[in-house]
C-alpha cells in the first residue's frame, strides 16, 4: 500500500462511522446531530487518555470509546431530544439543539485537555496517535485493523437490524412510525437504542480517525461538515448509503490531495478540505437525494435481467 | 367500551372534528359511514393518540386514555388499521406479521401466522417478499391479518375493503362479523361500502365535515332515503352503489 | 390580544413593565451600570461596540433564517468575505494610487507592514480622504458580500431545512479554509494590516469608532424593519410559513429567497468590514464557524427568531454575559484553576447553555416575533372599533 492509501484507509474508516452515526439518528429521529463533532473528539480523547495514562495499544481502548460515546448520546437523549421529539420540534430546532450540547461538549473537552496538560504533563493538544501503532505486516497496523473493526462492527449492526426482534422494530419504526406504534412497539426506546448506537458509532470513528490525523480539542469541530457532506452523499435514507457516503468522501479527499499536491504543488494541501466539499456540492447538483438517489438497484437490475416483483 | 365525548381534534392548527360523541358499546359493530374529508380518519387517529386531541374526552373501559402514548393503547388490546401505510413496505411479509405481534409471545406469534396465512394463502405464496412489493389488494389483506393477529379487544379498521375485489371484500365483511360474533371482539369500523358494512353492523354514525349527522342503529340509516342518496350513494329503491366521489363534494360544502 | 392593549389606550405601568422586552431592558441597564462602576467606561465601549459589530451580523441572519425561513449555518462565509474585501482591496487601491507595491507582495508581511502606516499617513492628512476611504472600504465590503451571497444562494436555493443547512455550512467552511490559506488575499496566518480612515480622530478614535458602528447598526436596523414590513418581506414569511401555498399564490420562491440572501450577506459582510477596520488588522484565523455563525444564533435565538428589537436585545444581553465571564473568570471561577482549567472556555459552555435553554424552555426567545397583520395598523383598529360598537349595540 501507498502511505496515502493507508492513512487515507484509516481516516476513511472513521469518517465512515461518523458520517453512518449521523445517518442512523437522521432516519429515526430526523435529528442532524451536530454533537457528532464532540462524541467523535471525545473517542480520540477516551483512547487517548488509554494509551498516555495506562500504556498498552489503542485499540483495546475501543469498547471504552464506544461506551462512552454511547453515554453522551444517552445523556443528549434524555436531557434534549426526547423533550423535543414529544413536541414534534422542527428538524432545525432538533439540529440546533444538539449543536447546543456539542457546544457545551466541546468546553468540556478544552477544560479537559488544560486537566491532562496540568495533571499529568501531557501534551494533549497535538497528539499524534501513530506512535501509539504497531506494524503488522510492514504496514501501520491501523490500516489493517482499523477497516477489519469497521467491517465487523458494520456486520453485527446489520444482523441486529435485519436478524433480531428488537432490530427490525427499529427498522419498523424508522419506516412507519404509527402503524409500529399501533403495533405495540415503544418508540421511546427505539430512539434511546438509536442514540446509544449513533453515539458509540461516533465516538468509535472519531478515536479512528485520529489515527491519520493530528488529535486536538477542534479535529471533531474541523472535520464534521466532512462528516455530513458523506451522510448527504449518501443520501440520509440509508444507513449503509451513509456509511458508503463517509467512506467516499474519506478516500476521495486522501486521493485527490495526493495527486493534486504532485501535479500542482504543495500547496494544495491547506485546501484539502475543498476536495470532499465540491464532491458534495456536485453531488447535490447532480442528485439531490445523494447517493441513494441514483437508480443503482435498477441499473443492476436490468443488467442482470431479473425484474422486481410482478404486483403492485 | 369505548365513550368519546365532546371531541375537537386536527392536525397543527387545522380543525377536522368538532364536539364529536361516539359510543362504541361492547360486542358489537360500530360503523362510521361518510364522505370523503368528513375526518372519520382523523377520528380513527384522535382515538389511537396520532391526531392532536385539543379537548373532550376518549374513555376506554372506564379508564380516559386521551393523550396516552399509540403502543401503551396497543397494550391495552386496541388493533388499529390504519387506512393508508397499514403495512411496512420495506420489510418482508413475514418480519410483518411478527411485527404485528410484537408484543406476543414467539410462539403465539408463530401459531398466529399460520393462521391468518391459511385465511389468506396469498400472503403464504409471497412470505419472504417485501411488503412493498405487494398489489394493493395483497397489501390490504396483509394489513388485515396484522390487525388480527393481535387478539385485541377493540378492533379500529379503517376502510378494509378498498382496493380490494369484491370477491374478497365481501370474505372481509364475513370475517369481520365473525370476529364479533365468535370472538367477542368489539369493533369500529369505517367503511366506503356503506350498505353492506351498515347490514353486518350493529350501531352506526353518519359524518359529515367533522361533525355527526346521524346516530342509530345501522339498519335504520339505511331506511334514511335523504341521507343515504346525499351522502352515501345508495339510491334508496335500488340498493345499489352509485358513485361515492360526486356527493361528497356536495357534502363538504355542506 | 385584548382590545384595549391593540388600541393602545389605556397606560398601565403594571403591564409595561412586566412586558419582556422592557424587563430585559432593565436588566442590561442593571449589568452596564455594574460593569461601569467596577471597570470604568472603556468596557461599556468595547461591549458597545462588539453590540453594534454583532447587531448587524445577527440581523442579516435574521432576515434570512428568521423572516425567509433559510437555516443559515454559513453566516461566516459573508462575514469573511467582508473581511477580507476591507481587507484587501482597499489598501491595494491606495496602495496602487500612491504608487506603492500592490499585487500580491501587498499581503506579504515583510511589505505590509511598512506600506500600511504610509496609506494611514496620507489618511490623517484629510477628512475627506478618511471618509471617503471609509465609505469604499464598506461599499467594496457590501457588494462583495451580495456576490457571494448570490453564488451560495445558486446551488443552495433548491434544498430544504437540514440539507440547505448543512450545505451552508460547509461552503462558510470552504471561505473559511480558502481564508486561512490563501496567503496572497490578506496574508493566510499571517495577520495583514488595514489603513485606518479614524486614526484621524487621534485620542477619541475610539468612541468615534463606537458612534460609527453605532449609526451604521441603527441604519441597518430601520431598513430591515421597512424591508420586512413591505411587500416583500410579506412574501418573505408567506414562502417561510408555507412554500407551497406561497408558490400556488404566484409567488416566485427561488427569485425571492436568493433576493433575502443576496441582501442577508451583503449586511453580514458590512459587518465584517466594520468589524476589521475597528481593529484594523485582518488576522483570518480569527473568522471562525463559532464566532460568526454558532455565537449569532444564539443571539438570535435568545432574542427571538423573526423579530428584529428581540434580536438586538439579545445581542446586546448575551455581549455583557460574555464579556463578564472573560472579566470576572478568575474571580468567579478561579476553583477551576486548581486543575489547571482556563475558566476561559466557560465561554462555549455559555454558548451551548443558552441554545438549549432557549429551545427547552422558551421557543420563541425573549421577544416573540410578533404576528403581523396583513392589513395596516389602522385599518385594523378600525375594524376593531366597529366590532366593539357592534358588541356594545347587541347588548
Ligand atoms: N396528516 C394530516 N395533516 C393535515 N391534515 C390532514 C391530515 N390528514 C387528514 N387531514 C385533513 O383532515 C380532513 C379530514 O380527513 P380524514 O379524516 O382523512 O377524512 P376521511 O377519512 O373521512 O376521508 C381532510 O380535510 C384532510 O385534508
Ligand atoms: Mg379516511
Amino acid at each position: 500500500m501507498t502511505p496515502w492509501m493507508a492513512s487515507g484507509l484509516v481516516y476513511a474508516s472513521g469518517l465512515a462511522l461518523t458520517a453512518g452515526s449521523i445517518t442512523l439518528l437522521y432516519i429515526v429521529t430526523r435529528t442532524f446531530n451536530f454533537a457528532v463533532a464532540s462524541m467523535a473528539t471525545f473517542g480520540f480523547y477516551v483512547a487517548y487518555t488509554g494509551v498516555a495514562i495506562y500504556g498498552g495499544l489503542p485499540y483495546q481502548y475501543y469498547p471504552l470509546v464506544f461506551l462512552f460515546g454511547s453515554f453522551l448520546g444517552i445523556v443528549c437523549y434524555y436531557g434534549l431530544n426526547r423533550h423535543l421529539l414529544y413536541r414534534q420540534a422542527a428538524e432545525i430546532t432538533l439540529m440546533m439543539s444538539t449543536l447546543g450540547y456539542d457546544l457545551v461538549l466541546l468546553s468540556f473537552i478544552q477544560m479537559y485537555a488544560d486537566f491532562l496538560t496540568h495533571t499529568y504533563r501531557l501534551f494533549p493538544r497535538r497528539v499524534t496517535m501513530n506512535t501509539y501503532d504497531f506494524e503488522l505486516f510492514g504496514e501501520r497496523a491501523a490500516a489493517i485493523i482499523l477497516p477489519i473493526i469497521a467491517i465487523v462492527f458494520l456486520t453485527a449492526l446489520h444482523m441486529f437490524l435485519t436478524k433480531t426482534k428488537f432490530g427490525v422494530a427499529m427498522r419498523a419504526t424508522i419506516e412507519n412510525p404509527i402503524l409500529a406504534g399501533a403495533s405495540g412497539i415503544n418508540s421511546d426506546k427505539v430512539y434511546l437504542v438509536s442514540w446509544v448506537i449513533s453515539g458509540g458509532m461516533a465516538s468509535l470513528g472519531g478515536a479512528f480517525m485520529a489515527m491519520a490525523m493530528t488529535g486536538s480539542p477542534t479535529m471533531g469541530m474541523f472535520t464534521i461538515p466532512l462528516m455530513f457532506a458523506g451522510a448527504i452523499l449518501g443520501g440520509l435514507t440509508s444507513l449503509y448509503g451513509g456509511i458508503l457516503g463517509g467512506f467516499m468522501i474519506g478516500m476521495t479527499e486522501y486521493a485527490g490531495v495526493f495527486y493534486l499536491s504532485q501535479q500542482l504543488g504543495p500547496w494544495v494541501l491547506g485546501y484539502r478540505m475543498g476536495i470532499p466539499l465540491i464532491l458534495m456540492a456536485v453531488t447535490l447538483l447532480f442528485f439531490p437525494r445523494g447517493l441513494a438517489g441514483i437508480p443503482l438497484s435498477k441499473y443492476l437490475k436490468s443488467l442482470s435481467g431479473k425484474k422486481r416483483g410482478d404486483g403492485v | 367500551m369505548l365513550t368519546v365525548t365532546n371531541l375537537n381534534s386536527g392536525y397543527g392548527k387545522l380543525q377536522v372534528l368538532y364536539d364529536l360523541n361516539i359510543e362504541v358499546p361492547g360486542k358489537g359493530i360500530t360503523v362510521i359511514v361518510g364522505p370523503n374529508g368528513a375526518g372519520k380518519t382523523t377520528l380513527m387517529s384522535s382515538i389511537m393518540g396520532i391526531a392532536r386531541v385539543t379537548s373532550g374526552e376518549i374513555i376506554y373501559e372506564n379508564i380516559p386514555i386521551q393523550g396516552e402514548l399509540t403502543h401503551n393503547l396497543a397494550k391495552k388490546g386496541i388493533s388499529y388499521v390504519p387506512q393508508m401505510g397499514n403495512v411496512f413496505a420495506e420489510l418482508s411479509v413475514m418480519d410483518n406479521l411478527n411485527m404485528a405481534g410484537f408484543l406476543m409471545p414467539r410462539d403465539e406469534v408463530k401459531k398466529k401466522s399460520e393462521q391468518m396465512t391459511e385465511i389468506f394463502p396469498v400472503l403464504k405464496k409471497f412470505i419472504h417478499r417485501d411488503a412493498g412489493t405487494l398489489s394493493g389488494g395483497e397489501r390490504r389483506m396483509l394489513a388485515i391479518a396484522m390487525g388480527l393477529m393481535k387478539n385485541p379487544k377493540l378492533m379500529l379498521l379503517d376502510e378494509l375493503s378498498t382496493d380490494l375485489a369484491p370477491i374478497i371484500a365481501e370474505k372481509v365483511m364475513m370475517e369481520v362479523a365473525r370476529l364479533r360474533d365468535e370472538l367477542g371482539i368489539t369493533i369500529l369500523m369505517v367503511e366506503q361500502m356503506a350498505k353492506r358494512a351498515l347490514e353486518i353492523g350493529d350501531n352506526a354514525y353518519l359524518m359529515v365535515s367533522g361533525e355527526v349527522r346521524y346516530s342509530g342503529k345501522a339498519d335504520d340509516l339505511l331506511h334514511e332515503p335523504e341521507l343515504c342518496s346525499m351522502y352515501l350513494g345508495i339510491k334508496p329503491d335500488s340498493g345499489q352503489i352509485a358513485d361515492v366521489a360526486k356527493p361528497s363534494v356536495e357534502g363538504s360544502e355542506e | 390580544m385584548s382590545s384595549e392593549k391593540m388600541n393602545g389606550i389605556k397606560f398601565d405601568p403594571r403591564e409595561f413593565f412586566l412586558r419582556r422586552e422592557v424587563m430585559v431592558i432593565i436588566v442590561i441597564l442593571a449589568l452596564l451600570t455594574f460593569l461601569y462602576s467596577s471597570r470604568g467606561v472603556n468596557i461599556i465601549l468595547t461591549i458597545f461596540i462588539d453590540f453594534a459589530v454583532f447587531a448587524i451580523i445577527t440581523m442579516s441572519l435574521n432576515l434570512e433564517t428568521g423572516y425567509t425561513g433559510v437555516p443559515q449555518f454559513g453566516r461566516v462565509a459573508a462575514v469573511i468575505i467582508g473581511a477580507f474585501a476591507v481587507g484587501a482591496i482597499p489598501g491595494r487601491i491606495m496602495a496602487a494610487m500612491m504608487g506603492l507595491p500592490s499585487g500580491l507582495e501587498y499581503a506579504s508581511d515583510t511589505v505590509n507592514f511598512r506600506l500600511v502606516p504610509e496609506i494611514t499617513a496620507l489618511l490623517t492628512t484629510s477628512y475627506l480622504y478618511s471618509l471617503l476611504f471609509l465609505l469604499g472600504s464598506l461599499a467594496i465590503a457590501a457588494v462583495c458580500g451580495a456576490g457571494i451571497g448570490w453564488l451560495i444562494s445558486r446551488p443552495a436555493i433548491r434544498l430544504k431545512e437540514a440539507y440547505l443547512g448543512i450545505s451552508l455550512l460547509a461552503f462558510g467552511d470552504f471561505f473559511m479554509w480558502v481564508g486561512h490559506n490563501w496567503t496572497g488575499l490578506v496574508g493566510g496566518s499571517v495577520p495583514v494590516n488595514v489603513p485606518d480612515p479614524f486614526r484621524i480622530f487621534g485620542g477619541m478614535r475610539f468612541t468615534i469608532i463606537v458612534l460609527v458602528i453605532f449609526v451604521i447598526a441603527f441604519l441597518v436596523f430601520l431598513y430591515l424593519q421597512k424591508l420586512t414590513k413591505s411587500p416583500f418581506g410579506r412574501s418573505l414569511r408567506m414562502i417561510r410559513d408555507n412554500d407551497v401555498s406561497a408558490g400556488a399564490a404566484g409567488k416566485n420562491i427561488v427569485s425571492v429567497r436568493t433576493q433575502s440572501l443576496v441582501i442577508g450577506a451583503a449586511i453580514a459582510a458590512l459587518g465584517g468590514g466594520l468589524y476589521v477596520l475597528y481593529v484594523s488588522s485582518v488576522a483570518s484565523i480569527g473568522f471562525t464557524r463559532l464566532t460568526f455563525t454558532f455565537w449569532p444564533w444564539a443571539f438570535m435565538m435568545l432574542g427571538g427568531i423573526g423579530s428584529n428589537i428581540g434580536v438586538l436585545l439579545g445581542v446586546f444581553l448575551l455581549s455583557i454575559l460574555r464579556t463578564m465571564i472573560v472579566i470576572f473568570r478568575y474571580q468567579w471561577f478561579g476553583f477551576l484553576t486548581v486543575f489547571g482549567i482556563d475558566p476561559l472556555w466557560l465561554e462555549f459552555t455559555l454558548l451551548g447553555a443558552v441554545i438549549i435553554i432557549v429551545i427547552l424552555f422558551m421557543p420563541h426567545g425573549l421577544v416573540p416575533e410578533k404576528i403581523e397583520p396583513m392589513l395596516p395598523k389602522s385599518r385594523v383598529r378600525r375594524v376593531l372599533e366597529r366590532r366593539q360598537l357592534a358588541k356594545e349595540g347587541a347588548k
